[in-house]
């Protein structure tokens, strides 16, 4: 463990001396005659955990340091040492300079050691509020974006289906009637595919990883059943070229999830028109790495929007069903496996996805 | 009021059902001159900025809020920059699955949005509005 790192100011060389002399194995000590000379510590050691100082100095009083110090560096557990006990400095101390801890001079080791853990607690408890408060409004503000793309999303193709229901209830020509269901088939394949996104993301939210041994080619078979049956369908020659030497570790669902959202936008944004239409598939595999291609030929990303795509529910296109939630999705999903994806995408021509993800070591846990 | 007056209708919404939809409806209105069906809002744009000769009524235009690259709100902005003479020729109307407080609120910050519509259309309401005019 890192030693907790202390900032001691005292105009008396002497206990400086003797302090660090005392606490140089336990803690990190930095030592300073005069508060210039502490304000540079400051300055070029953003760690510093705990700040003990000397009341009566000659150019200030450790509360007025305190004080100054407040605002620019509030981290830090601020400790005030004198030999002067007079109530004044006392509540000086504590309204002025939100001490910590008053500490009498002279101290003992142990008055010291007790201070310093009490104090190294109090940081650690505070540090960790910090983070704690950050993802809580990470959180509020996904919660925020939630509520109205559910609203929308979830909302949107059942309101379309009950229209439709309205106008095929007065409709009597059965092609056109046949034409209605299967557009509310369309509309109800869209609210699955939100749904199941969803549930994507909620298991990459709250699941944890497991590591196994992954087999790329079943990976591919078990996700890409669906596509390849689309993919003739719509005449998308889909060409999947797996290179595994070794053995790769990793979290199955994550990489489903992320080779699922790949595939599927893949096949769904091609250009209609064209008569070459392919998604390729690339897989290079070893005991340290999966590098993961997939391209197509497809609709392409504006440069413009290339930055927004793994923003939640953001959509570059109106072609075709997009929930806004995929590459999301897998972004989320890179995260937790410590891995990368870079785009390269020409607009009318096509896109590139490339995949870096590292494998976890064989034994670790 | 003129009895059987007939109008032009532009749908905008992402949704091909929902352009479907209101197709189908505006149509059983018979009150319907034309209607056109845009899935992007740009494009929609881009038909107005072009279309010459003023009809007698304004066409009425349908437009989503939430679509992406132009949503409803920004397509109603760039509308409202076009010249008089030609926003002039329109009367837009907002038709969305949003229950927003938002959404409902920021409709009443643009000039020329006449109503809040909610989906799906339907012959009544839709009835309603042209009966207002």
């Amino acid at each position: 463990m890192e030693k907790i790192k202390i900032l001691y100011i005292d105009d008396e060389q002497n206990n400086l001396n003797s302090f660090k002399a005392t606490f140089r194995f336990d803690y990190s000590v930095l030592i300073a005659a005069t508060t210039e000379q502490a304000f540079r510590y400051l300055e070029d050691n953003n760690d510093v955990r705990i700040i003990l100082c000397d009341q009566r100095m000659p150019d200030k009083t450790g509360v007025q340091f305190f004080e100054e110090i407040r605002n620019q560096y509030p981290d830090p557990i601020r400790m005030l040492i004198t030999g002067y006990t007079d109530i004044e400095s006392v509540i000086e101390g504590i309204n002025r300079g939100h001490i910590f801890r008053y500490i009498k001079k002279p101290w003992t080791d142990t008055d010291i050691k007790s201070a310093i853990e009490e104090g190294n607690k109090f940081f650690l408890t505070n540090s960790m509020l910090k983070v704690k408060n950050s993802e809580l409004q990470s959180a509020y503000d996904e919660l925020g974006k939630f509520a109205y793309s559910v609203t929308h999303d979830l909302r949107g193709p059942l309101l379309s289906v009950l229209g439709a229901l309205q106008i095929a209830e007065s409709e009597e020509d059965p092609k056109e009637i046949r034409e209605i269901l299967g557009m509310m088939g369309v509309a109800l394949n869209k609210l699955d595919d939100y749904i199941t996104s969803l549930h994507e993301y909620y298991s990459l939210k709250r699941g944890k990883l497991v590591y196994e041994d992954i087999n790329f080619e079943n990976i591919v078979n078990d996700v890409a059943g669906l596509f390849k049956i689309a993919g003739s369908m719509e005449q998308i020659k889909f060409n999947v070229t797996i290179n595994q030497t070794g053995t790769f570790s990793s979290d199955e669902v994550s990489l489903k999830i992320i080779l699922n959202n790949l595939l599927s936008n893949a096949f769904k944004y091609q250009r209609k028109e064209a008569n070459d239409k392919f998604v390729d598939v690339k897989i290079d595999a070893d005991n340290t790495n999966a590098v993961i291609f997939v391209k197509d030929n497809g609709i392409g990303i504006q440069a413009e929007h290339i930055d927004n795509i793994f923003t939640m529910f953001f959509r570059a296109t109106s072609q075709d069903i997009g929930s806004g939630f995929g590459l999301y999705n897998v972004k989320d999903a890179l995260n937790k496996l410590n891995g990368t994806i870079e785009v390269q995408s020409v607009f009318k021509e096509g896109t590139t996805f490339k995949v870096t993800i590292p494998g976890r070591a064989h034994g670790t846990k | 009021m003129v009895q059987n007056k007939k109008q032009h209708f532009i749908v905008i919404d992402d949704s091909k059902l929902d352009c479907f939809i209101a197709e189908k409806i505006i149509k059983n209105t018979g009150k319907c001159e034309s209607v056109t069906s845009f899935q992007m809002a740009e494009n929609a744009l881009e038909y107005i900025r072009t279309q010459a000769t003023p009809s007698a009524n304004p066409t009425i235009i349908l437009v989503d809020i939430q679509m992406p690259v132009m949503n409803g709100f920004q397509f109603v902005e760039a509308f409202e920059k076009l010249p008089e003479n030609i926003t002039d020729n329109y009367s837009v109307f907002i038709i969305s699955s949003s229950i927003n407080d938002d959404d409902l609120n920021r409709v009443h910050n643009y000039r020329s949005i006449r109503q809040f519509l909610n989906k799906p259309l339907t012959s009544n309401n839709l009835s309603l509005l042209l009966s207002k005019d």
